[in-house]
């Protein structure tokens, strides 16, 4: 019963987000901007050696995936709250744990599929396309995957909360990246590492990453009962 | 079944929204509460539903506590409150399916495509609800509420907005329900109709509820007098 909730849960969530496009269009738009403007400013004479370009285009990434992350995660309890469709969810008498669990995921797949379409494009426009292998991308977009769960692990659950309450859009972002710091830092660190030398070279940020996306993940579906219940 | 709250009391800041409200709602009968705008007539069914959690009291439903339990409880409630509770870009047979699956209904495609004959919604059952007129989403609303036959229906404002057509729709439907055998509580600032569908009746004036009467006891004209003299007795 569980299961099937949480899938009928995720599939509703994407049909919503796939439906209106709006928020697919911002942060697809959002995230080109962020790529292109980088480009324009750092261009057209990039830096020469690989580790130089690797910490540029690593941040600009991650940049361009933390705030289309925070436009994803307003968006996504935005339409739960119009018209009180999540009391609707709740009288239904799904668990509280399940409706995070469902939009931790649904929001990890829409920003998976802006990552898959944008970490090219911004590998093209910092000239690193050709150097960067398949294997190195297949582990870049796995470094960007468990930073995106971490992230979401404890922006639905923030979500949750500032959405309920007047300007709650720009509260998320204040409450929230303060909290997301490690695993901006250890996914960053990850990633230059990767597009540096296509390896990671220090694991211990890898442990970092891993370990504060399972923490945040394990303690967000501890609370979840007290955010979306209360 | 029955659902039975005791000395429910909310409280938003120092404001005093429910005070020690008891009250027992038994299937197959329509109980009409009767208040003014403010007199917490909304907090008290949102309580009731155990979407809000009360500063002190017990709700139970049948002998098992509501806030405890809730998903036990929540699947034998059905609501109508302000809210559409469903989402305004998914069709009236979406949400109905997504609200269904929720529930765990069985056979739902065809239990979806009835309710929502049965409430004059089949030819706009693949339009979406942001399109739909007040009348068309409360008779949505009902739909939503009946969707996992539950034993208790709490609905709040039924008849407002409503034209006259969907009012005595959604008269007719709930006698019916009431038939089948279900639990029902109404608020309602209309008197007439208040008194036209309920059983028993009670004024919720300043977040207190008073006992009135039973159908029996009472005519619709001294109903309304009582009402009216009450609503006086308030104003300050």
């Amino acid at each position: 019963m569980a299961f099937r909730q949480i899938t009928t849960l995720i599939r509703k969530d994407l049909r919503l987000q796939f439906r209106a496009k709006e928020t697919l269009a911002l942060i697809f738009v959002f995230s080109i901007l962020v790529v292109l403007i980088f480009a324009f400013g750092f261009g057209p004479q990039f830096p020469e050696t690989e580790r130089e370009l690797g910490k540029l285009a690593a941040s600009v990434l991650w940049g361009a995936s933390v705030f289309a992350g925070i436009i994803t995660l307003n968006r996504s309890f935005a339409l739960e709250r119009t018209h009180g469709a999540l009391h609707g969810i709740r009288l239904t008498g799904v668990d509280a744990g399940n409706v995070y669990l469902s939009k931790v995921v649904s929001n990890v797949i829409i920003l998976l599929l802006l990552e898959i379409v944008i970490t090219p494009i911004a590998l093209q426009f910092f000239g690193l396309f050709d150097d960067v292998s398949m294997g190195t991308l297949l582990k870049l977009l796995g470094i960007l995957s468990i930073g995106t769960i971490g992230f979401c692990a404890v922006g639905v659950l923030l979500a949750g909360m500032s959405t309920s309450t007047s300007g709650g859009e720009s509260l998320l972002s204040v409450i929230l990246l303060p909290l997301v710091i490690p695993i901006i830092m250890a996914g960053t660190k990850c990633s230059v590492s990767l597009l540096s030398t296509s390896e990671i070279e220090d694991g211990s940020w890898l442990v970092m990453l891993i370990a504060s996306s399972v923490v945040f993940l394990v303690s967000a579906y501890l609370l979840a009962d007290a955010v979306i219940e209360e | 079944m029955h659902l039975s709250a005791s000395q429910i009391t909310k409280k938003f800041a120092h404001r005093t929204i429910v005070n020690n409200v008891d009250l027992t709602i038994k299937v197959g009968e329509v109980v009409t509460i009767f208040g003014p705008n403010g007199a917490g007539k909304t907090t008290l069914i949102k309580i009731l539903s155990t979407l809000l959690r009360p500063t002190s009291g017990k709700l139970e439903f049948e002998g098992i506590d509501a806030f405890e339990d809730y998903a036990q409880v929540r699947s034998k409630l059905g609501i109508i409150i302000h809210e559409h509770l469903a989402y305004p870009t998914l069709t009236a047979f979406e949400n109905l399916k997504f609200f269904g699956q929720m529930y765990g209904v069985e056979q739902l495609e065809t239990c979806c495509k009835t309710l929502l004959t049965e409430v004059g919604l089949q030819r706009f059952s693949h339009e979406p609800l942001h399109i739909f007129s007040r009348g068309m989403t409360q008779r949505f609303m009902i739909a939503r509420a009946l969707l996992h036959c539950p034993s208790i229906l709490l609905l709040d404002e039924p008849f407002s907005g409503l034209d006259a057509a969907a009012k005595q729709f959604v008269q007719e439907r709930i006698a019916q329900e009431q038939q089948n055998g279900k639990g029902i509580l109404i608020t309602t600032h209309n008197t007439d109709l208040g008194y036209h569908v309920g059983t028993r009746f009670l004024f919720m004036i300043d977040g207190e509820l008073e006992t009135v009467a039973h159908k029996d006891g009472i005519s619709g004209e001294a109903l309304m007098q009582k009402y009216e003299e009450r609503l006086i007795k308030t104003t300050p």
